[in-house]
């Protein structure tokens, strides 16, 4: 299969900011030593580079629809990336010591463009329903698409955030080991059911085959309308077209996704989600640290 | 450059946000019009012969730049080769006008910024962080500094 695989390696090294970057040592497929690479990650896509200051990257791999699990190995710090596909590579990797190991498991579970999609989706709900609470109106300068509320927000911020952050580092400690498979979303839940649709998409690797027709989704479910999507948009810079008064608009969801879990039934809400990512993490942690 | 092609033809096989026939020509000169099942997972474009279940390709739809054409077609072009464009020809202007707004918003960057967006804005309204209830306030991919970086291009050399 074709990829637009130059495009790809510029992402790779583009002046977008990655998500992680480290050296770790990966297993080889064939040559079965592990070998130290300079990995980074951006978005949900991780890449391997020889040395740190290589022009291009050795490889990619596609983090959608992983899982990320500690594993048994002569190698301290090992951890694995598995995927639920008919024989799937299992890459198995080690950091330097426990906290980049940690630190990694954690950032490769939560790399997914479904994760991503499913914490952006929950904030759009809260910002909807403070700004219904408020009168439904929009106060004129409270809201713009991302690119129209440049440096006034962005200063404030940057510092408040640091400090919820600090108050919260205890709850952050565990590690999330899958960056898929989900809970279903069952049951119907009142006023909740936009992002029940969306937790479909996160069930996991259905096991369809062939080719799966949908129809392309009506106008934008949130209502929100980006404005600037005339003739020519550009991704991945700041949309200077964008008028002011509009909050940008929510990625398309998936349809179809089954709603069945294997793994825990229930569960309704988002916050319940990533309880549910935790604790996971917390038995594998467990069981990693008996098993030492 | 290796990947995980394995992984990426199943990824194909997952419900899409939007797939259907429409007519593709590459980049190259010499390129022609193809019917093709056009396909948008997540942020990858997958292009397949009508009725075959593996993909001939598939498109990574970071740092692209998606552009309408004419009333019904659509074009993709990724900033590192701006001249090369993959055009999407549909059926109807209405289609066009739907496929370009979801490739656009189908990046993880353009998700970021929606984040970023949302949490300052939820913040500015409550003086809450409405990642930290979750745990998740830390992480580099979620921070206010991360997306903001992005310059807008200067388009006029391309």
């Amino acid at each position: 299969m074709k990829l637009n695989e130059r495009s790809v390696a510029h992402y790779a090294t583009c002046d977008s900011p990655p998500d992680k970057t480290g050296f770790l040592f990966k297993k080889g497929e064939r040559n079965t030593a592990y070998h130290r690479r300079w990995f980074v990650l951006k978005g949900n896509m991780l890449f391997y580079f020889e040395e740190r200051d290589s022009r291009e990257p050795i490889g990619v791999i596609v983090l959608e629809g992983c899982t990320v699990e500690l594993c048994e190995s002569a190698e301290e710090f090992a951890f694995a990336i598995k995927f639920d596909c008919a024989k799937a590579r299992v890459y198995k990797m080690a950091a330097e010591n426990q906290a980049a190991m940690e630190s990694w498991v954690k950032a490769l579970s939560r790399a997914s463009f479904d994760y991503m999609r499913l914490v952006v989706k929950e904030l759009e709900r809260q910002l909807e329903e403070i700004q219904e609470a408020a009168g439904g109106s929009f106060v004129g300068a409270g809201v713009g698409g991302p690119q129209a509320r440049p440096k006034s927000s962005r200063r404030n911020h940057v510092a408040r955030s640091r400090s919820g952050a600090s108050s919260s580092s205890s709850s952050s400690s565990s590690m999330s080991s899958s960056s898929s498979s989900a809970p279903p979303m069952s049951g119907p839940l009142s006023g909740q059911r936009s992002f029940q649709d969306e937790v479909q998409l996160i069930s996991g690797c259905s096991k369809e085959n062939g080719v799966a027709w949908s129809k392309p989704p009506a106008a934008l479910a949130n209502g929100f309308v980006e404005g600037a999507s005339s003739c020519v948009a550009w991704e991945g810079c700041a949309d200077s077209g964008a008028d002011g008064v509009r909050a940008p608009p929510v990625p398309p969801r998936r349809r179809g996704a089954s709603l069945e879990s294997p793994v825990s039934p229930g569960t309704g809400c988002f916050s319940k989600l990533h309880d549910w990512y935790g604790r996971e993490v917390e038995e594998l942690r467990v069981q990693w640290l008996q098993s030492q | 450059m290796r990947f995980n092609e394995k992984e990426l033809v199943s990824l194909s096989r997952q419900p899409s946000e939007m797939a259907a026939e429409l007519g593709m020509k590459g980049p190259k000169k010499g390129d022609v019009v193809k019917k093709r099942l056009v396909k948008l997972v997540v942020n990858f474009l997958f292009y397949f012969r009508t009725d075959e279940e593996e993909p001939i390709g598939a498109l990574l739809l970071e740092q692209c730049r998606v552009e309408r054409e004419d009333s019904q077609t659509f074009s993709i072009a990724f900033l590192d080769e701006a001249e090369r464009k993959y055009l999407f020809e549909c059926d109807s202007e209405e289609q066009c006008g739907e496929w370009v707004d979801s490739i656009i918003k189908a990046s993880y960057e353009f998700m970021r910024k929606n984040l970023i967006f949302y949490r300052t804005e939820i913040h500015r309204l409550t003086g809450k962080d409405p990642l930290e209830q979750y745990g998740i306030s830390d992480e580099t991919r979620f921070q206010v500094s991360n997306g903001l970086q992005l310059m807008p291009r200067d388009t006029s050399s391309l």
